[in-house]
């Protein structure tokens, strides 16, 4: 990192001689989601430069990959972005569907939409709280982990677990939902668009957040396109780029929502557009339950799909013909997974997730390669945070919604 | 904003208005854990480990086929058998569950061909030593005993037969299964 002025210009008194402040926010600063540590340098109180540190979560998750089969790769995915862990689970197993060619049945491509749904609606929910938190209002968080809760209990009813939920499998998902879980979620449809009302109540027209809110990290669209981010701090510059839209997966060419998009680009702009979705998941999840009762008693997984204890490779027996006529019994080696390679990229939460695997006829893959969201918008902070003060940065870290599981993966 | 309800504070009050409507007529949503501890909402939590002790035996009902081991992301279950020359099937003479490097993915309760093993409903286990978290084959066996006291027999695990499974995937023992 380069000092503003350089050193030999201030000894010699060219310039007002200021020592450059250099100060560590992290890597156990609560405001920064998870182990970030930013190096910053100040003028005052105001961020001149400021550089992210990263790695302190790395926990090699690519090459855990390569020794564990499709279904268990799919449990690694929880560990990755564990706040909305069914979304890392769908883009996984969509990579190894289409290596290996899979349809999913309708009712799993239903289930995970609403899955899907739910955690993006559990990891705004989280965002919206934490985010209201450093910025300093106390009750919206509280108020959010009320749904939060909720919701994470519907998910302990579908799964099992709370957080890691390893919910989706190569091929469908791992159980069917009961009549009770499909109760609960139509309650929660119904009750949840009241509920952003009053956290919109509280924070909406609010002074404090609009002064905390408005024009911090402004990003234009070119801008925004540049640094690579995606998701809802995209459309938040006003680029309607959304995976649901333009390479449907799942279920989502199925049911209608729209794309909220920000004008300004700013973090009001990203905070409103996070709101709208939220409202918009709602009725992505009450569409599919409705499609659900169509599909009644049909499985949800698909007959092709690979069993959870895959076999190392295998060997086949196949008959030959000879030239002379005799029929002759051959081993060879059987493939697991294809050879060949596939790419899947979902809208997770925090932006666009993408996994390409290559495999080489084993029943592990060769090479698996995670393309997160939060990693590339780490990288964006030294742009957004120039120039604006300490207690700023804190809420432009805020409004990127990074998590650092996710990023150092 | 206007300039009258900037005055005013009108969006301040707004909001004020709603957490003191909150405060006097919505019920408190947060319990007080250690006296007040929460029911799993439905059958099927992913918690600690058992074996199923089988009421006729009075013993685990493993045949250590070892496909627990084969699928655990995690490597943490070791097993150790004998081959009956007799009956000609296995014994089990150990069976270990490292808990601390469980990741709870109830796929080994998913692959037991003869349902076996099953992860409890049971989470407030926790420990002071690796120890104590350590499961053989007596603890798990106990656990079990601990865990279905309690509950209403025949018991049925959601992971062992998962609904909307084809039933090509299961193996003919839990097709029929019924419940312990």
């Amino acid at each position: 990192m380069q000092p503003l002025i350089e050193l030999e210009k201030r000894q010699v008194g060219e310039e007002a001689w200021e020592e450059p402040f250099f100060l560590n926010m992290g890597p156990q600063h609560p405001s920064t989601h998870g182990v970030l540590r930013l190096r910053i340098e100040l003028e005052g109180e105001t961020i001149v430069n400021c550089e992210p540190v990263i790695g302190y979560l790395h926990r090699g998750i690519e090459k855990l990959a390569e020794t564990l089969n499709p279904n268990q790769c799919i449990l690694l995915s929880d560990r990755l972005d564990y706040i909305s862990s069914v979304a890392n689970n769908v883009a996984f197993a969509l990579a190894f569907e289409r290596l290996m060619k899979i349809e999913v049945p309708r009712r799993a491509r239903l289930i995970r939409t609403i899955v899907s749904e739910m955690a993006r609606l559990c990891s705004h929910l989280l965002w919206l709280a934490t985010h209201a938190l450093d910025i300093g209002a106390i009750t919206v968080f509280l108020y959010c982990f009320r749904e939060r809760e909720w919701l994470l209990q519907i998910f302990e009813k579908i799964c099992g677990a709370r957080l890691t939920h390893g919910y989706v499998r190569v091929g469908g998902v791992r159980r069917d939902f009961t009549p009770e879980v499909v109760e609960e979620l139509y309650e929660f449809v119904r009750v949840f668009p009241e509920r952003i009302l009053d956290y919109e109540t509280l924070l909406d027209e609010n002074r404090i957040w609009l002064k905390r809110t408005k024009g911090i990290g402004v990003v234009s669209p070119e801008k925004a396109i540049d640094l690579g981010l995606t998701g809802p701090s995209l459309r938040g510059s006003g680029v309607p780029y959304d995976v649901r839209k333009f390479r449907p997966y799942d279920a989502y060419d199925e049911v209608e929502f729209l794309v909220p998009t920000g004008k300004n680009g700013d973090t009001y702009d990203r905070y409103k557009v996070r709101m709208q979705e939220m409202r918009q998941s709602a009725s992505i999840i009450k569409q599919c339950l409705d499609k659900l009762s169509e599909t009644e008693g049909e499985p949800v997984l698909s007959e092709k799909a690979p069993d959870l204890l895959l076999p190392k490779m295998r060997k086949e027996v196949c008959p030959m013909l000879t030239p002379k006529g005799k029929v002759v019994f051959r081993t060879r080696k059987k493939e697991i997974i294809p050879k060949g390679e596939a790419f899947a990229s979902i809208e997770a939460p925090k932006g666009e997730l993408a996994v390409y695997v290559i495999s080489d006829g084993t029943d592990t893959p060769w090479r698996l390669r995670i393309r997160t969201p939060s990693f590339v918008h780490i990288s964006a902070i030294p742009y957004l945070a120039k120039g604006h003060m300490i207690a700023d940065l804190v809420a432009i870290i805020g409004t990127l919604d990074i998590v650092l599981g996710d990023s150092d993966k | 904003m206007s300039f009258i309800k900037k005055i005013f504070f009108v969006e301040i009050l707004k909001g004020l208005l709603l957490t003191l409507r909150k405060m006097l007529f919505a019920r408190p949503v947060t319990i007080e854990y250690p006296e007040k501890v929460r029911p799993v909402p439905a059958s099927g939590f992913r918690g600690r480990h058992a074996l199923v002790r089988d009421p006729e035996t009075g013993d685990t009902r493993c045949i250590a086929c070892l496909r627990c081991v084969k699928v655990c992301p995690s490597n943490c279950i070791n097993v150790e058998y004998v081959c009956d020359t007799e009956k000609k099937c296995r014994v089990v003479t150990k069976y270990e569950i490292d808990a601390l490097r469980c990741v709870y993915c109830a796929y080994c309760v998913e692959v037991c061909p003869v349902n076996a093993i099953v992860l409890t409903e049971y989470y407030e286990y926790a420990g002071s030593s690796r120890e104590e978290l350590f499961f053989d084959k007596e603890k798990l066996l106990k656990n079990w005993d601990e865990f279905i006291a309690d509950k209403e027999r025949p018991y049925f695990n959601p992971f062992w037969r998962p609904e909307g499974i084809p039933e090509k995937f299961l193996p003919v023992k839990k097709r029929k299964f019924k419940g312990v």
